[in-house]
């Protein structure tokens, strides 16, 4: 039933509510104003800035380029754009002006600043053309005016960092959850199915070390394949996107590497994954019967998985307290940071806090659960919320449930 | 160790109920009390749901007893579950061996796994293997074997530990008749090594070939205990067929 039931109902829900978070997280990045430094503005053209202003930038006079730059770099603007006069034919045009803009191309409110710039200078060039083309009586083909040059301040490292942090925590967890799936499912639904679990159960081994045996190798199991994969694409990253980058135009050289500190923070945050995931994934195939069933009880955890990650996809956002703790998108910001070198401890604590809540959470959950014996021999038809029913209409002071056999 | 001698199992009240949607509190097994001893093979007779499964299961401790007690080895199967299951080898038709190990790899992992000496455990395995005739398939996958064969790895399993106590429920379930005819005769043999082996059936043959005692149950409750020549004496009956029903329909 729940092979067929879950698939058909719970999953077109958990998907479109990862596609209203999409919608909603991509809705607040668009809806955040860009930071931008204006050198020099032509007096001429105190319409762009309005235009500009329109079109969600937070517009500043800056004294210089210089120090405009610096504030750049430090990431206290996300574009600066220098306003110089035309030379040679291109003078020729009254008020025409040449805009540079400077953006760093690894961050993406950097290059969404540097598109809204882009995009103001073209209708305001536009609006401009028809009335001035109106008034002189020639065609507006014949001008050129506002030339923009793009200008890339981040280095191939900073663009490296850029690709890894968008991509590896992403696949980090995506590799954890999936390395913990079918090995979740085979310790516990897998047992039932192929009739040990009573054979393990009357083994002299004690059901809490039976239990820590299995809950390690699958989370062992998570870990390794979150870090294997992490590391692959890392080795392969800069090789396969070389090529891309000087498709898109050129730039730095493309530069991927990871720090010691970094790798440590990836494995910390593989395990910290793995640890929940497996936690999770046992507790509700445990209650399956099939490898099947189990497959459809397991399968909306790594769903769900997926919507906080979504949220750990901003790109531009740094760990916040209240980042830190949504779990998963947590661990995915985390490694985040790390990968661009960013490393907020106390936020990395909180990270980690909040994992490790989590997984107490379901290994407490799980050790009640396997108080009862009508889970342990799988005499209860159902899932994991319908035995939390179950006990909480029965009452603490009924006797639990069990198979009659015999 | 406590209470009863070595390789003595012993039942006083147990008393074992489930919760169930539609019927409300079962009593699966209604008082009982019995005591096996080594070198005695004690047969626990019914038909199916009297409460043989529940009673082997509260005694390798798989299930926990709701009132009464009792002692496998001289072990509480309360108190100290794990010796219990260190003393016992627990065979049904519910455990199952894994399908990828091969014979030799599942002997290996049970005799460990059950504390036995890990330096004997290869000269074990060994001798079982040559005992119960799986050496040739050894090396074979479990799920790659013959049922004949899976049951003798499955029994071989059972004593890989060397436990005093053997627990066998219903186990010539889905056997043909030369399959079982052996595993009788394996049965018996392992009563004459010494161990105190209880098991359930149904089967009447069964019960009247390899039993020392027996005990009628039906319902949860022993309707009647002793050996086969000692329930004649109690009913005037001969064949244990008839002993059976007449105990059942005496108690209805």
């Amino acid at each position: 039933m729940n092979s067929v039931l879950l698939p058909v109902l719970l999953y077109p829900v958990l998907l479109w509510v990862e596609i209203t978070a999409l919608t909603f997280v991509t809705g607040l990045s668009e809806r955040t104003p860009a930071r931008i430094a204006l050198v020099d503005p032509p007096p001429a053209h105190e319409a762009l800035l309005d235009t500009m202003s329109g079109r969600g930038a937070a517009l500043e006079h800056a004294r210089g380029l210089s120090p405009a730059l610096e504030r750049l770099d430090a990431g206290d603007l996300d574009a600066v754009v220098r306003f110089t006069p035309s030379l040679g034919e291109e003078a020729l045009l009254a008020d025409n002006f040449r805009a540079e803009i400077h953006y760093d191309r690894a961050l993406e409110r950097s290059r969404r600043a540097r598109d809204r710039v882009d995009d103001a200078v073209s209708a305001y060039r536009d609006a401009w053309l028809g009335r001035e083309t109106e008034a002189l009586g020639i065609q507006p083909g014949s001008l050129e005016p506002f030339d923009v040059e793009m200008r890339n301040v981040s280095t191939g490292e900073d663009v490296g960092a850029a690709l890894l942090s968008l991509m590896i925590p992403m696949f980090l967890v995506i590799a954890v959850a999936l390395g913990c799936l079918v090995p979740a499912i085979d310790t516990t639904a897998g047992e039932r199915e192929r009739g040990t679990w009573e054979t393990l159960l009357s083994t002299g081994a004690s059901r809490g070390s039976i239990v820590t045996a299995k809950y390690l190798y699958v989370a062992s199991f998570g870990a390794m394949a979150g870090v294997l994969n992490a590391t692959a694409m890392t080795v392969v990253l800069g090789p396969v996107m070389a090529p891309l980058q000087s498709l898109q135009g050129g730039g730095p050289a493309l530069a991927v590497s990871l720090s010691a500190t970094t790798w440590l923070m990836m494995v910390l945050g593989a395990a910290a994954l793995a640890l929940f995931f497996a936690a999770a994934m046992m507790l509700l195939a445990g209650f399956a019967h099939t490898f099947k069933d189990g497959q459809a009880m397991v399968t909306p955890v790594f769903y769900l998985a997926l919507i906080p990650l979504v949220l750990g996809q901003q790109s531009d956002r740094t760990l916040t307290p209240a980042l830190a703790a949504i779990p998963v998108a947590n661990v995915a910001m985390m490694i985040r940071d790390a990968i661009r070198g960013v490393f907020l401890w106390p936020m990395i604590a909180e990270t980690l806090l909040v994992s490790g809540a989590l997984v107490a959470l379901c290994l407490r959950l799980a050790r009640s659960t396997l108080g009862y014996e009508d889970f342990l021999l799988g005499a209860h038809r159902g899932g994991f919320w319908s035995f939390a029913r179950d006990r909480m209409r029965r009452g603490r002071g009924a006797a639990p449930a069990g198979t009659e056999a015999g | 160790m406590t209470g009863a001698g070595r390789g003595v199992v012993r039942v006083e009240g147990l008393v074992k109920t489930f919760v169930d949607e539609g019927r409300g509190e079962v009593r699966a097994v209604d008082g009982i009390d019995f005591t096996c001893r080594p070198g005695e093979i004690f047969g626990l007779l019914g038909a199916n749901g009297a409460g043989k499964t529940t009673t082997l299961r509260v005694l390798s401790t798989i299930l926990a007893p709701t009132e009464g007690r009792a002692v496998v080895d001289g072990h509480d199967v309360v108190r100290t579950p794990e010796a219990v299951r260190r003393s016992l080898g627990f065979h049904s038709a519910s455990t199952a061996l894994y399908p990828r190990l091969t014979a030799r790899e599942t002997l290996e992992f049970f005799a460990a796994v059950n504390g036995y000496p890990a330096h004997l455990v290869e000269a074990r395995v060994e001798a079982l293997m040559e005992r119960f005739g799986i050496a040739a398939w050894a090396d074979a996958r479990v799920d790659n074997l013959s049922s004949g064969m899976k049951q003798k790895v499955s029994i071989a399993r059972t004593v890989a530990h060397d436990p005093p106590v053997l627990i066998f429920d219903e186990p010539s379930v889905g056997l043909d008749v030369m399959s079982a005819l052996e595993l009788r005769g394996l049965i018996a043999e392992l009563r004459d090594q010494g161990k105190t082996i209880l098991l359930s059936t149904h089967i009447m043959t069964e019960a009247e070939r390899l039993c020392d005692r027996i005990a009628i149950l039906h319902r949860g409750r022993i309707l009647g205990e002793g050996t086969l020549d000692e329930l004649r004496s109690a009913t005037s009956l001969h064949y244990l067929e008839d002993i059976f029903v007449h105990l059942v329909r005496g108690s209805a």
